[in-house]
C-alpha cells in the first residue's frame, strides 16, 4: 500500500503501528488514515463474503464503529489489518445470518453466471481474475468456508465456530471448494 | 501472473483414484503443515504432486485476490469517510481521571485522553516528528505519584533522529509542566518508523 509522504499529512506516510497506536489514543484523524488506508481492502473483503449485495459499504462502516470502541484493547496495533479484517468478517457474517433462514444449511448450487464479454474474459486469463471468477461460481456455503481460511487466515475450527458448522463439514467445504476453483482454473492455463 | 512454460504434466486429477487414495482434504493438511514431516507416499505420487503443485498455485495466487480487488475497485469517498467518523463516540478514550489539587476546595480533574493529547501536541514543537501510542505508566489517580511517559515516534527519514528525540522529550516535558501537575520521573521515546518523503514504500504489516 502507497505510504506517500505528503506534507500536509504524515499520518498517510506512517506505519500502520504508528497511526493505529495513535488512533487507540483517540486520535480520530488518525483513525481517518486507518479508514482511508484499509476500507478498499475491508470492502473487497466483505464483497467476497457477501457477493451481490448492496451492503457490503454498511458491512465495512459498521466494522470500523466496532473498531473505534475496541481499538485500546488492541494488544499489537501493528497488526491492525489483520484485526480489521476478522472485525469485517464477523459482520459480515452476521448480515449471511440476518439474511437467510437458519435451517438453509443444505448446498444449493449458485446459478450459472451471464455470459461473459470477450473484453472481460481476455482480462480473465489473469490467474487472480480467473481465481475471483471461480470464486463467484461456488455455493454459497463452501464460498464462505474458503473466503474465511484463504483470505482471512481462520483455522477450521473458528470457521466452524463462525458459521455454526461442524469442524468436518468445514473440512469438507473446504475440498470441495478447492476442487471447485482448481478444476475452473485448470482451464484458464 | 506469470505464464508458466512447463513441460507438459499428466492431467491435474483431484479424485482419490487420482492420487493413488489420498485425498485432497489430506493434502491440503500436508501443505498447511509445510510438507513437514516429509510423506513418502505423497511425495512419490506423481498424481499427488501434481495437485500440490495446483493447490500452492492457488495459495499464492489467492494472496493476491483482495488487494487485486481493492486496487480495482472504486476510491473511498472523503464524504464516506467524514460518514464513518461522524458516526463514532468522540468521548471514548477519556481513560483515567487525573485529579487536580484546588486551593478551593472543588473538584477538578483532566481525563487520561487529554493528558495524551497534551502529549501529542508536542510533534508540532518537533518537524518531523509523529508521536504514536502513548501511555502513561503509574498512578495518575493519586496525585504527586511518579509517572512515566512512553511514547512511540515516526519520524521523517533525514532527520537526526538522536537530536529529534532529545527536543521531542523536552517538548512533552515542558508541556506536560506547563498543563498538568503530573510528577513526570521519565519520558521514554521508542522511533519506530521511519518515513520517507515523497517515494513509495511498502506497507508495514
Amino acid at each position: 500500500m502507497d505510504r506517500t509522504e505528503r506534507s500536509s499529512d504524515p499520518l498517510a506516510g506512517a506505519d500502520d503501528r504508528i497511526v493505529a497506536g495513535r488512533a487507540a489514543d483517540g486520535d480520530t484523524a488518525a483513525f481517518g488514515t486507518l479508514v482511508r488506508r484499509f476500507a478498499p481492502t475491508m470492502r473487497a473483503y466483505a464483497a467476497r463474503i457477501l457477493p451481490g449485495t448492496l451492503e457490503v459499504d454498511d458491512v465495512v462502516q459498521d466494522a470500523f464503529i466496532t473498531a473505534w470502541a475496541q481499538l485500546p484493547d488492541l494488544d499489537d496495533p501493528g497488526r491492525v489489518r489483520g484485526w480489521l479484517l476478522r472485525i469485517t468478517s464477523r459482520k459480515a457474517i452476521d448480515r449471511l445470518r440476518a439474511s437467510r433462514p437458519h435451517a438453509d444449511v443444505t448446498e444449493i448450487d449458485a446459478p450459472a453466471p451471464a455470459r461473459e464479454s470477450p473484453s472481460r474474459r481476455a482480462e480473465a486469463r489473469a490467474g487472480v481474475a480467473a481465481l475471483g471468477e471461480a470464486l463467484g461460481r461456488l455455493p454459497a456455503q463452501q464460498r464462505e468456508c474458503w473466503v474465511l481460511r484463504e483470505l482471512g487466515g481462520y483455522s477450521y475450527d473458528d470457521i466452524a465456530q463462525e458459521l455454526d458448522l461442524s469442524v468436518s463439514t468445514v473440512r469438507g467445504q473446504l475440498a470441495r471448494a478447492r476442487k471447485h476453483i482448481l478444476v475452473e482454473m485448470e482451464q484458464w492455463r | 501472473m506469470n505464464e508458466h512454460d512447463i513441460p507438459p504434466l499428466p492431467a491435474l486429477g483431484l479424485e482419490p483414484q487420482d492420487l493413488d487414495g489420498h485425498s485432497i482434504e489430506e493434502l491440503s493438511d500436508y501443505l498447511d503443515a509445510n510438507r513437514t514431516p516429509r510423506d513418502p507416499a505423497i511425495e512419490e505420487s506423481a498424481g499427488c504432486r501434481i495437485a500440490l503443485d495446483a493447490l500452492e498455485r492457488l495459495r499464492g495466487i489467492s494472496a493476491q485476490l483482495l488487494e487485486a480487488d481493492a486496487a480495482a475497485a472504486t476510491p473511498v469517498e472523503d464524504g464516506w469517510v467524514h460518514r464513518v467518523l461522524s458516526g463514532i463516540a468522540l468521548d471514548a478514550r477519556a481513560g483515567r481521571r487525573i485529579p487536580i489539587l484546588d486551593d478551593a476546595g472543588g473538584d477538578l480533574g483532566v481525563t487520561e485522553g487529554a493528558v495524551r493529547g497534551v502529549v501529542r501536541a508536542a510533534e508540532r514543537d518537533v518537524p518531523g516528528a509523529l508521536v504514536g501510542r502513548c501511555v502513561l505508566e503509574g498512578d495518575v489517580m493519586s496525585p504527586g505519584a511518579p509517572i512515566t511517559v512512553k511514547v512511540e515516534v515516526s519520524v521523517a527519514y533525514g532527520a537526526p533522529i538522536p537530536d529529534l528525540v532529545t527536543r521531542l522529550r523536552d517538548a512533552i516535558s515542558t508541556r506536560l509542566r506547563a498543563h498538568t501537575e503530573l510528577n513526570v520521573v521519565g519520558i521514554d521515546v521508542l522511533v519506530q518508523d521511519l518515513r520517507r518523503p515523497n517515494s513509495p514504500t511498502e506497507e508495514t504489516r
